[in-house]
């Protein structure tokens, strides 16, 4: 108890310390979050995807790597991210399994393909920032399920090298439209 | 060199279609989880109105009766009859609904079954593994 104390009251001494010089943390033009857009632009959740549904979208991707030749873990969750349907291929690694649940699910609580993160920490260390929000994965695979405009899960997808990944997902998303 | 089976997409598809006829044929929304001998995710279905929270039960059941080889009710009898310490056994679910699946003997993994009573869980479980004969 005794060391709580001391400590709550270094941090406090810290944080008064950092207070003023936090409001005075003057705007980096070479920054490009600095601007701030006018609107919000995003892509409304719908209702959760049904199981016909999410194994559709499975199936196709399935029967796409099959063609290929590609071993996958393919992926399906709801809107909060919550899984569905999951197929593991035979010979697929075993890394992929919770590797494409993940695309999956950042896909759906982030409401756009995985890409995004993985081009935008590519771009530089303005955008390092994207590893430190919750749940994150920045590498391509994962992408929504939009039908009638509206996001109703996303399909993740694993096993081979990110754009072979990315293109299974997204011919599993296709089969939605 | 010792051989062994080993599952396939092919065998966990045939496995999950009877279990989910199984719980379809009573009204039963469960979710329907298949893992390999290693506790590692093979093929997972969720049906319409089951809840997340079935997705992970299903899952640790199966992964239960995978790892340890017998019935996650062995478990859960285990603790009824006082044996709480076994509350705390690593990757152990004790709860009713999750089988092995045993092949010439050897177990090739687990199907954990989570929505509705859990001695119904396991009667869905049964249902599929039965599929391999």
């Amino acid at each position: 108890m005794l060391r709580f104390s001391s400590f709550a009251g270094s941090l406090s001494a810290v944080m008064l310390m950092t207070s003023t010089a936090l409001a005075q943390v003057p705007p980096d033009p070479a920054n490009p979050n600095e601007a701030v857009p006018e609107k919000a632009t995003y892509v409304p959740y719908g209702p959760t995807i049904k199981l016909d549904q999410a194994k559709k979208a499975a199936d196709a991707a399935l029967a796409e790597s099959t063609k290929r030749g590609w071993p996958m873990c393919i992926a399906v969750v709801g809107p909060s991210g919550d899984l569905v349907y999951f197929v593991k291929m035979d010979d697929c690694q075993y890394a992929s399994i919770s590797i494409a649940q993940h695309k999956a699910r950042a896909s759906a609580k982030y409401r756009r393909p995985t890409v995004v993160f993985e081009r935008l920490l590519g771009r530089g260390p303005f955008f390092s920032y994207l590893a430190t929000l919750d749940d994150v994965i920045a590498s391509r695979g994962g992408n929504p399920i939009v039908v009638d405009g509206k996001i109703i899960g996303a399909i993740g997808v694993s096993g081979g090298t990110g754009s072979q990944d990315d293109l299974i997902s997204q011919a599993g998303a296709a089969s939605m439209k | 060199m010792k051989t062994r089976p080993m599952l396939t997409l092919e065998d966990c598809r045939r496995i999950s279609a009877a279990a989910e006829a199984e719980a379809k044929r009573n009204s039963w929304n469960v979710c329907i989880a298949i893992l390999d001998d290693g506790g590692h995710l093979l093929h997972l279905v969720r049906m319409d109105g089951a809840s997340p929270a079935n997705a992970r039960i299903a899952m640790e059941k199966g992964r239960t009766a995978a790892e340890s080889r017998r019935s996650s009710l062995v478990w859960e009898e285990r603790i009824k009859a006082g044996r709480n310490s076994m509350l705390g056994m690593p990757g152990i679910t004790p709860v009713q609904g999750g089988l092995p699946i045993i092949v010439e003997g050897i177990c090739v993994g687990g199907v954990g079954v989570s929505g509705v009573q859990s001695h119904e869980d396991e009667q869905i479980a049964a249902a599929g593994i039965k599929v391999l004969g």
